[in-house]
């Protein structure tokens, strides 16, 4: 049987956490996560207030069970959000896209367990030092705004200079990346596009196909040239993109303007020539759309099969 | 030795830098640094200066990073 210091201080059966996908990761994903024992995660993206409060009531109707939300700190209503997630008081906060040292205390007063996402072993230690109650380590294999560092050297590094548990992600969807993980020193995991597919997420049909008929060299980063680089499906948006990034006549706002809305176009209309399809490099290994527990469940058998045979190769 | 001596020393010694491209006036963004990199400057300027610093967006130039040592000393 599995059981980590995850499963203890976030209140669940199993150490997997769903990521926390803007524009696709909502209350019914995240309830549907939670109800097969693993943490779901609704995202606030860059949505106001009202917005995050009625997803949290949401998911509080779906399920008994924990659940956690996902502080995008780059977001216009990030001091609004931050407050609403105080106020529900929802058991568990990640965080992305920066340093959440300012809310920390806020949410700690709350009774919240602060999870923040780190692509670095200064800001894990800062979190740490802050209050954060474990770490989530996201490798460059992930989906949507990535670091430079992949999972494989982030990870055990990150568990080498903090003293809480460790959450890997970036590049996992079966039982061998999580079996690797905690290999690394990990005490769980966090997937995104595993959960992409999942029957009880409501991203655009075409979405889930375009991660279904992936393969290992489907993904690519754009946005490079602002800093702030993206994982994504090719498709002519994204190559298209790719080009002018390196067309020095094309301006930075042009390109945010190129960029702007093209996540919702992909995850909500289905645009497959104009949408950005946000995603991990590990779409090649997905291959059918299963419900959240079976997901939940498989990758769980799977890891415990592996780790209780040992190595093949030491007698 | 002056608070800006020894912060340009701990950048010159985290990253290479070269000390005479350093003034009070630098941004992180000037010397070619990252946010990642920031988070890892203000840890290594704790260590060196003894002090406990706040993270925040303001601190943008080397001379914000001087002033916040000096008022945490």
């Amino acid at each position: 049987m599995m059981h980590t210091p995850i499963c203890d201080l976030l209140g669940i059966q199993y150490p997997v956490l769903q990521g926390g996908m803007a524009w696709i990761a909502d209350a019914d994903l995240a309830a549907a996560v939670s109800n097969a024992g693993g943490l779901g995660i609704i995202s606030a993206m860059n949505a106001n207030g009202d917005w995050v409060r009625q997803q949290i009531r949401k998911a509080k109707s779906l399920t008994e069970k924990p659940f956690g939300i996902n502080i995008m700190l780059a977001s216009p209503h990030v001091e609004e959000v931050a407050q609403i997630a105080a106020e529900e008081h929802v058991a568990v906060v990640t965080t992305g896209a920066g340093n959440p040292s300012k809310y920390m205390k806020l949410w700690l007063d709350a009774g919240i367990q602060v999870v923040p996402v780190v692509a670095s072993t200064a800001m894990a230690k800062l979190v740490v030092r802050n209050g954060a109650s474990a770490v989530i380590a996201e490798g460059g294999e992930s989906g949507g705004h990535v670091g430079e560092q992949t999972t494989m050297v982030l990870v055990p590094q990150v568990c080498d200079v903090v003293d809480v548990p460790v959450i890997a992600a970036g590049g996992i969807a079966d039982g061998r990346g999580m079996a690797a993980a905690f290999m690394l020193g990990a005490a769980g995991v966090q997937m995104g596009t595993a959960f992409l597919v999942a029957k009880e997420c409501n991203v655009h049909q075409n979405y889930k196909d375009k991660v279904l008929k992936a393969k290992d060299i489907d993904t690519m980063t754009t946005g490079r040239r602002s800093g702030h680089p993206v994982r994504v499906l090719k498709n002519p948006f994204a190559r298209e993109y790719y080009k002018k990034e390196f067309d020095s006549t094309v301006t930075e706002a042009e390109l945010e303007q190129m960029g702007a809305g093209a996540l919702r176009k992909a995850a909500v209309e289905g645009d497959v020539q104009h949408g950005s399809f946000m995603c991990g490099q590990i779409a090649g290994m997905i291959h059918e759309e299963q419900p959240a527990a079976d997901i939940v469940t498989s990758i769980v058998t799977q890891a415990e099969n592996i780790l209780t045979g040992g190595c093949p190769w030491i007698k | 030795m002056s608070t800006f001596d020894k912060v340009v020393e701990v950048l010159v010694e985290a990253k290479d830098l070269e000390t005479g491209s350093i003034t009070m006036e630098s941004t992180w963004d000037d010397l070619g640094l990252d946010s990642l990199d920031t988070v890892e400057l203000v840890m290594n300027m704790e260590e060196a200066f003894g002090v406990s610093l706040e993270m925040s967006e303001d601190m943008k130039t080397v001379g914000d990073v001087v002033k916040a040592i000096d008022t945490a000393k």
